[in-house]
């Protein structure tokens, strides 16, 4: 992934925009932090927000009349936060922090008018070193003056003016006249004229009023060294206004200084609309109470008012993400976070973790009011770490063992009785695996009612190998599927999972497809089919953007005369169960936060019609059964709600069963018996437990003492009696402890697993990351 | 990698004698090997033959610690 494919997704999640009573402060602001800090209690660090965004902060901030209270989003429910309140509570608390100024610059700068333009630029650039020299005519402040103490304390104007002289900005007392501002200008390169001191009239020195009309960006006037804030009209002074042209004077004076052109970079500056986006529903109404005094607010006063701030965010699809929860980010930081721990060459890739835990499900896309879609920026990067070598090998190895797994008993047979297939039934890999009598009922159910002839094929669609970020490996898996299907003479596919159809959409274009439920939902409901309890009715994120299938499964439902109610966050914004993205293989434990999310959802029994969303939602404890536990019921809805999902080795076992089974039944043939099971075991319960998420399989074990059956344990245990045998098949070295009984079977006692290559070990197993896919396609079992 | 082996904690070959060679273990050296990394260990084996003896504490302890030290590299 390159970084303009990173900028382009940053651009696209807003959450990083500032709120929307800072781009309505000419200043900008930070008003959200400031509230913050006050509801915190903390006055300190809120005076810091307001020195750092407010020249002269003791004095403007009793000035500002506060236009972000207009903009702030809680004005739509009902009154705009009252920062100008808010300011000056902070000013009767705190202190301004002390500012050093820079080392002289040498520049000389003139200010004519002494009015509030005037001394926040001087401050702003008597701060940067520059000599600056303030002519005013009349006491300094100029209409400032005038304010009653209760609008601004005196001691506000003189205080910021000791504070100017501080700073070394010289305060000049002189009567304007057209010779003396002449004067001005020959010995000052540039000249700021501060029309808000009424004493500074434009005739006095020798301009008329429409000479003084300033580029609205730069304040600069024709000539290009004397900037203006223009004189006032009568009316519609704000002092906001006054500061807002001091800061945009200093960045055009910094720019001619530095011989930058003065209108480069100010894109930003202005009053603008923010692109954050703030959802208010379920945001409670209270109107803000008002203070006793409102010229010196208390403490309480202040963090009540400060504790109506939403502190604004977007967040909307990290509310329903248990992933980037977890990751404590949103799409654009776990985005840029991600990237850049992935492309450092060096180091320990923490990010991998990270990575490997999205769902790729595309749910925070269809909440994100831009679209933003973590998922596909995760599954760019999954790439890059496969082509970069930093995949973890043993993160998706099981799950694409496992998929190979299923490919080695991969089959296609036309009907029974027929050479064509007009249609094509493809179950998958994972509904053999959990439900394989039902599958097999189900493909009696189509081929009695499809014309045509109806052929099956059992395999994998090869998704995992795309979640897993290999392209050489999806390409062979799309590609084995393809040829199979060219084979078959291109009929049309009638597929049982979400994701096959997904990924079958995106890898074989080609071919033509139909979800098994609009099928069904078609054709007459099969004889002894059943309804259960009330249920919720899930939908899988796979079928996040197949409305048709969605509408299907419901229409099923209804033909059924099953009950069923609509989980929150349903259709196109439906939860991931954990397994998409293989997130379930690489994070077992966040997966499962998944799956509790939506368990959290609903008090209702769910129903599901992907499989693996159902076996996961089971898995969590919720009771949850498949729209085939219905149609084809083995059990009653009530026994099919708790049956427990099969385990990893009973899920390889059931698309075996499946397999031979269907050639029997169907087709009337007699396979070869798979030879892997030939081995008796008795394995304790919790031991079982244990292989399960060591993700140890049976076979492994069958095939550990197959070998030692044939060559003899490695180890024998002097005390015991007990054996030891070991075996790398293939990536894994697997041990065995087992005592062997007189009839042949064995005992197993434990049983695990490293990756790491001991020499002396027999097996045909290397070094992992012995191809760039870091997986060996053909190390596989096959 | 020497570190790794410093590290390790103490193998106890528990009664266990190579059925081979019928001898106790003893600890022996080896190299083990990794996503291309190879260190020294000295770990429970055979005098005679070399076969290292890895216990289910080693295997899903400190094994799987270096094999995830190693992937994240
Ligand atoms: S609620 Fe708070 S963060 Fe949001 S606009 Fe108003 S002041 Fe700003
Ligand atoms: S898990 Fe789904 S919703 Fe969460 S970030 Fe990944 S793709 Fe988006
Ligand atoms: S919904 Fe998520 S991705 Fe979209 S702007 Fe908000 S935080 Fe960013
Ligand atoms: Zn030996």
């Amino acid at each position: 992934m390159d970084k303009e494919t990173l900028q382009q997704f940053e651009a696209q999640c807003f959450q990083e925009e500032p709120p929307a009573c800072q781009t309505s402060c000419p200043l900008h602001l930070d008003a959200r932090a400031l509230a913050a800090c006050l509801s915190a209690g903390k006055a300190a660090e809120a005076r810091k927000i307001l020195d750092r965004h407010m020249p002269l902060s003791g004095l403007s901030a009793y000035l500002c009349e506060g236009p972000c209270q207009a903009g702030c989003r809680r004005q739509e429910l009902d009154r705009g936060l009252d920062l100008p309140l808010l300011e000056r509570y902070c000013l009767s608390r705190t202190r301004a922090a002390r500012f050093m100024a820079m080392p002289p610059t040498g520049r000389k700068i003139a200010l004519l008018g002494a009015g509030l333009s005037s001394l926040a630029l001087a401050w702003e650039l008597a701060r940067k070193g520059h000599q600056v020299r303030i002519f005013h005519q009349g006491p300094p402040g100029g209409r400032l003056r005038a304010l009653p103490e209760d609008r601004l304390p005196e001691k506000a104007l003189s205080e910021a003016l000791e504070g100017l002289g501080k700073l070394k900005a010289a305060l000049a007392e002189t009567l304007y006249s057209p010779e003396k501002f002449k004067e001005i200008q020959a010995d000052y390169p540039i000249v700021f004229l501060g029309g808000d001191d009424p004493e500074l009239r434009p005739d006095l020195i020798g301009l008329r009023r429409a000479d003084i009309q300033p580029d609205p960006t730069t304040l600069l006037l024709a000539g290009g060294r004397l900037l203006a804030r223009p004189p006032l009209e009568d009316g519609g002074h704000r002092y906001i206004d006054d500061l807002a042209a001091a800061r945009r004077a200093a960045g055009s004076i910094e720019r001619l200084l530095q011989g930058v052109p003065p209108d480069s970079a100010r894109a930003g500056e202005e009053v603008y609309a923010t692109r954050l986006q703030v959802n208010l529903e379920g945001v409670a109404v209270k109107e803000p109470a008002p203070p006793a005094d409102p010229r010196r607010p208390t403490e309480a006063e202040a963090a009540a008012e400060a504790g109506r701030c939403l502190q604004c965010q977007c967040l909307e699809c990290v509310k329903n993400c248990v992933y980037l929860r977890h990751y404590q980010g949103y799409p654009k930081k776990t985005a840029r976070e991600a990237y850049g721990l992935i492309s450092t060459a060096f180091g320990i890739h923490t990010a991998n973790t990270m990575v490997l835990s999205c769902a790729e499900c595309g749910q925070c896309r269809e909440i994100c009011p831009n679209g933003a879609d973590l998922g596909r920026i995760i599954g760019l990067l999954r790439q890059q770490m496969v082509e970069t070598g930093h995949m973890p090998v043993s993160a998706h190895e099981f799950a694409l063992e496992d998929m190979l797994f299923s490919n080695s008993i991969a089959f296609f047979r036309h009907q029974p009785g027929r050479t064509r297939s007009r249609w094509l039934f493809f179950p998958g890999c994972q509904l053999p695996a959990s439900l394989p009598r039902a599958a097999a009922r189900l493909y009696e159910h189509l081929s009695g009612h499809l014309d045509g002839g109806l052929g099956l094929m059992a395999a994998c669609c090869g998704a995992p190998a795309r979640w897993s970020g290999r392209p050489r490996l999806t390409e062979e898996s799309a590609a084995f599927i393809g040829r199979a299907w060219a084979e078959a003479g291109r009929p049309t596919v009638i597929t049982a999972c979400p994701s096959c159809t997904l990924f079958f959409q995106d890898r074989l274009p080609d071919m033509p497809l139909k979800s098994l439920w609009t099928v069904l939902a078609e054709l007459p409901l099969p004889e002894g089919a059943v309804t259960g309890p009330p249920l919720a009715l899930h939908d899988p994120c796979s079928a996040r953007m197949d409305q048709a299938t969605r509408k299907s499964a419901r229409d099923l439902m209804a033909k059924l005369g099953q009950p069923f109610s609509e989980p929150p966050l349903g259709g196109r914004l439906t939860r991931c169960c954990g397994y998409g993205g293989l997130a379930s293989a690489a994070n077992p434990g966040l997966a499962d936060d998944f799956a509790r999310d939506r368990s959290a959802d609903t008090e209702a029994p769910l129903a599901a019609y992907c499989v693996m969303c159902r076996d996961r939602l089971r898995a969590v404890g919720h009771p949850t059964l498949h729209l085939l536990d219905l149609l084809f019921p083995e059990k009653s809805p009530a026994e099919a709600l708790k049956r427990p999902g099969p385990g990893i080795s009973d899920r390889q076992e059931n698309r075996r069963a499946f397999r031979l089974n269907a050639l029997k039944e169907f087709w009337a043939e007699e396979p070869e018996e798979d030879q892997a099971m030939d081995v008796t075991m008795h394995i304790p319960e919790e031991l079982a437990e244990l292989l399960e998420k060591r993700r140890i399989l049976r076979s492994d074990l069958a095939g550990v003492l197959k070998a030692a059956r044939a060559e003899g344990p490695q180890f024998v245990n002097r005390e015991t009696g007990r054996h030891l045998a070991c075996l790398r098949p293939r990536q894994v070295t697997f041990w065995v402890e087992y005592s062997p009984r007189a009839d042949g079977s064995f005992d197993i006692h434990d049983a695990y697993g490293h990756r790491m290559l001991v020499p002396g070990v027999p097996g045909e197993g290397a070094d992992s990351a012995a191809s760039r896919e870091g997986f060996d396609p053909m190390g596989g079992r096959r | 990698m020497s570190t790794i082996n410093r590290e390790l904690p103490e193998i106890k070959a528990g009664g266990w004698r190579c059925r081979k060679c019928g001898r106790d273990l003893q600890p022996v050296t080896v190299d083990l090997t990794y996503v291309g990394s190879s260190f020294r260990v000295e770990l429970p084996g055979c005098p005679d033959c070399g076969l290292v003896f890895i216990p289910p504490e080693l295997a899903l302890g400190k094994m799987l610690e270096v094999e995830k030290l190693l992937e994240d590299k």
